[in-house]
Order: structure tokens, then sequence, then C-alpha cells
């Protein structure tokens, strides 16, 4: 490393390199960023930076009654599927580590396929399937087609989780004479929360920010607030968008520290 | 062995019966919709193939999806570069910047490029002051806001992949070189880019992929023109109601991911 500093060529690559690392970090950041200072400007134009400060746009927000359906529908469904997808992956991620049985690799195929097919495609499907049950437009279906969707990164997650645990606790747990339901309440669950808890957090971003499942299988009374803000970017740009924007990106960043911080986690692991 | 594939059920039984009966029957059903009407025929798939209109979706899709990966592939390499020279305290810190995008709405993300590429926009007010006079340079609702918006939305997927790649390569390598003499092209060209091929295949196939299925941000930032597969799903959906002619795209879609994911595995497993 020392070597490498003295030489002037490579440093300059080396400054050459990070420099263009550092554009690349803007052109990333700044469409998340942007959205923060133009939701703090005028209601009646966009405008960077914003002539005036003020909180108005947010005041337009929360005082909307469409705007704070949508929200309150979001939180639902995005609460609900998040509960499901934990009860649903929880156990199959234990069994996917734990357990070996014929046709599990296809199961395990199955389980994953929904990070591999276009959501567009399921989306139709859906569409097409739930009207035969009238789901299509109900909130239980979009929650149903949700957690299909989120379960693949919950079960990663959580299986990541259960191969740290060491299978010796659970084999003494048995051999005293724990029951099933004794060893899952005191021995697995509680050294599987941290997992489970991040597995939770990303099901719920994932529920909250998808657009393309909701936007085939909602109703005008269902509609979530990507559905809202999809149709309002496409039709009319208000800046009230910016608001809505700002808070996603709030919940985003919540979420991607706890991203990191479950990686700091696994390298210090890793690391021992 | 069959105590364990009871076991087996008994913890993936409710994961499985939630994804075949809202992932696995739906898209059935989408197959069945593309061929009966009410009879067996295939004569939505050759009205399509005949159909100006979605001769030049397919076209668009292929074109967007490549375009989208080789730049973000062109973005991501110097910031995978960059983070893998990082020591890893001060590359967890440079990972939040890749994972707050990451995790950020892509309705955020497209709503705030309206701002910045549009007519009145960002560049456009920014570049007529440095002038002088008005400028409005078309950077959006045509191919060149939906590759921006694009690109933008995979370089995270494609500096993961990288990242893992070039920290896989043997330091010990690049020391050997040096002390040899190479000079850092020399190097870079030798030993770090031939190393990280497996890297740039598997971001490579994967942006490719995820780009075909891309639904919200043709439709936000694009033209009419940039009309890709998925944005026709949606309109023989609702627009036209033609389900048949809609589930055979969405068919014709699946077809092309599954293919070029198999494809994309064989050659990672060759090229390993």
């Amino acid at each position: 490393m020392r070597r490498s500093n003295t030489d002037p060529l490579a440093r300059r690559y080396r400054f050459a390199g990070t420099g263009a690392a550092l554009l690349v970090y803007a052109f990333l950041l700044l469409p998340s960023l942007l959205v923060i200072p133009i939701s703090f400007g005028s209601a009646d134009q966009i405008q960077f930076p914003p002539p005036v400060w003020s909180t108005r746009l947010y005041a337009e927000l929360f005082g909307s009654p469409s705007w704070m359906q949508a929200l309150r529908q979001s939180v639902i469904v995005a609460v609900a599927t998040t509960l499901l997808s934990l009860l649903v992956s929880v156990p199959a991620a234990y069994g996917m580590v734990r357990l070996t049985f014929p046709g599990k690799q296809a199961i395990i195929a199955l389980l994953m396929a929904p990070v591999a097919i276009p959501v567009i495609v399921t989306a139709l499907g859906l569409y097409l399937y739930f009207s035969l049950f009238g789901l299509t437009g109900s909130t239980f279906g979009l929650v149903l087609a949700h957690t299909v969707y989120v379960s693949p990164f919950v079960m990663i997650t959580i299986a990541a989780g259960v191969r740290k645990l060491d299978p010796t606790l659970e084999f003494a747990a048995t051999m005293m004479g724990a029951s099933r339901r004794t060893l899952l309440r005191r021995v697995l669950l509680p050294q599987l929360a941290p997992s489970m808890f991040a597995g939770g957090m990303f099901a719920l971003l994932l529920s909250f920010d998808e657009v393309v499942l909701a936007w085939f299988l909602t109703g005008p009374n269902t509609a979530t607030l990507p559905v809202k803000m999809y149709s309002s970017i496409q039709w009319e740009i208000s800046p009230v968008i910016a608001a809505v924007s700002t808070l996603l990106t709030a919940l985003s960043l919540i979420v991607c520290c706890i991203a990191a911080a479950c990686q700091r986690t696994e390298g210090i692991e890793a690391r021992r | 062995m069959r105590r364990t594939y009871t076991e087996g059920m008994l913890y993936m039984g409710p994961a499985v019966l939630l994804s075949l009966a809202i992932l696995a029957l739906p898209l059935g059903y989408v197959l069945y919709t593309s061929l009966f009407d009410p009879h067996f025929t295939l004569q939505a798939y050759t009205d399509l193939l005949s159909s100006k209109l979605f001769e030049r979706s397919l076209l668009t899709t292929i074109e967007v999806s490549v375009t989208a990966a080789v730049v973000s592939l062109l973005l991501g390499y110097p910031v995978a570069l960059h983070l893998a020279r990082q020591p890893p305290r001060k590359r967890a810190l440079y990972m939040i910047l890749v994972l707050l995008p990451f995790w950020t709405s892509v309705l955020v993300k497209s709503y705030a490029f309206t701002v910045i590429l549009g007519r009145d926009g960002l560049i456009n007010s920014m570049l007529s002051m440095i002038v002088g006079q008005k400028i409005v340079l078309p950077m959006i609702f045509n191919r060149f806001g939906v590759i921006v918006g694009m690109t933008n939305y995979l370089v995270p997927f494609v500096v993961m992949p990288l990242l893992a790649g070039l920290l896989a390569i043997d330091p010990a390598l690049r020391r050997a070189a040096e002390i040899m003499g190479a000079k850092p092209a020399r190097i870079f060209f030798s030993i770090t880019l031939p190393l990280s091929v497996p890297g740039i295949v598997a971001a490579f196939s994967t942006t490719t992929v995820m780009s075909l299925g891309f639904f919200v941000i043709p439709a936000l930032l694009g033209g009419p023109h940039d009309m890709m597969m998925a944005n026709l799903v949606d309109f023989f959906t609702r627009q036209t109601l033609d389900w048949h002619a809609a589930s055979a795209i969405g068919m014709i879609l699946l077809v092309i991911v599954v293919v070029i994911s198999f494809a994309a595995t064989r050659v990672r497993r060759i090229a390993a």
C-alpha cells in the first residue's frame, strides 16, 4: 500500500478513480436528497432552491383526506403483510436451513421464484385470477400478493439468522425434555429476534413502496400511497408529492441504517 | 426420512401453499388465458407477432434493457473499485451511499428526475443561468430520461456483485505484480479486470433481466415511443381490456426472462 502511494502515476490513477466514484455517489444520492429541500418550498411551483421556506406542503398533505386515506391504506397493507410474511417465513426459513428431505430444492425454488419473475406478470396473473373470486380491489387480496412478493427477502434474512444459531442448544433443550413448543418459545424465537426484526423491517418497506402489484390490484377506495403517487406524477405533478417523497426517503433511511447495522454485526462475527 | 418429510411440510407447508395459491396458480391462469378463447387457439400470439406495436415494444425493451445494463456497469465499476479499496470500517460508511438509493422508492426517484430533467427543471434552468438565455434540452419523456432513471435504479444492483468479486481477488497477486514493476494500468488490465469477469457477468445479467420487466420508470420518464413490454401489458389489461393479448405478452416476457437467467447461470458456471 505504502509503495503505491509514493508512486505518482498510481496516485494520479487513484485520484481519478476516487473522483469518478464520488461523481457516481452524487448521481445516486441526488434524487433521494433533492426531494427534501423541494418539500419545504412553496406550494405554487416546484423550484430549487425554494425562494421561501415553509411547511405548507406538509400541511396540505396532512390536511388532504385523499392522501391521508392512501397513507392509512398503505400502513394497513404494510403491517398486515409484515405479520403474515413473518408467520410463514420464520418456520420456512428454519426448515430451509435445518431439514433435509426429498424435493427440498424444488420447494426452495418455488419459494424464491417471486424474485426472478417480473412483477408485471405476477400482477397481471393476480388481476385476472382474483377477479374469479371477487378479490380484485380488496385489501385482503393485496396483502396476499404483497406477502408472496416480500417473503423471499424475509426468508433469506431469517435463514441467515438460523445459520448462526448453535444447533447444540436445540439438541440440549430437546434432550432435557423440552417440548417442541417450549423449544420454539424459549430457545429459537429469542435467538432469532434480531433477524426477525430486520426481516420484518424489509417486509414493511418493500410493501410500503410497492407500486406495480398495488396498481393492478387496488380499486379507487383501496389505492395505496404509491398508487396515488404514481397516478399524480403521471397526470398532474403536484408539489405535495415532494412532501410524500421526503417521508418515504426518511423511512428508507431508517431501514437502510438497520440493514447496515445488521451487516456490521455479521462482519464482526465473520472476523471472530 | 419419512419423519423429516412430514416435518419439512410442517415448517415449509404454509409458505408452499401460499406460493402455490398466490403465485403458481395465477401464472398458470395467465398461460391459460393466453391460449384459450374459449377453445384452444394461438390467435393471441399470432396477432402479436404481426403487430407493429408489439414489435416496437419488444425492440424497445431489449434496447433499453441492454443500454441501461451497460451504462450501469460503467458507472458501477468505479464505485465497486473505490469501495473495495477502503478499509472495512470506511467501506461500511460509503456503503450507506449505495444502500440509501437502493432502499429509496422508485417513485421518489422518478419524481425527482421529473424535477431535475424537466423542461424548466434543475439542469435546464442552471444551463440557462450560465448561458444567459433560455435553454430547453429535451431530457425527459424520451429515451434519455428512461436510461437516466433506470441507470440510477440499477447501479446499486451492479455494485454489490462487483464488490463481492473484487474483494475475492487475492491482494498478493497485485502486490506481486507491483514488486515486479507493473504499472497501475497494467495491473488493472491484466489482474483486476480479468479476475472480476464473473462479477461483471453476474451484474450484467441481473440488471438486464430486471430491466426487461420495468414498468414505472418507462411510464413516468419515457415518451410514447419508449413503451416497454410491461407498459404494453398494462395498456392491454386496463385500456383495451384485451386480456388474451396482455397474457400472451406476459408469457413472452416471462419466457425471455427465464431463458436469459438460465443462460446467465450457465455462463457464470463456465466462467467460474
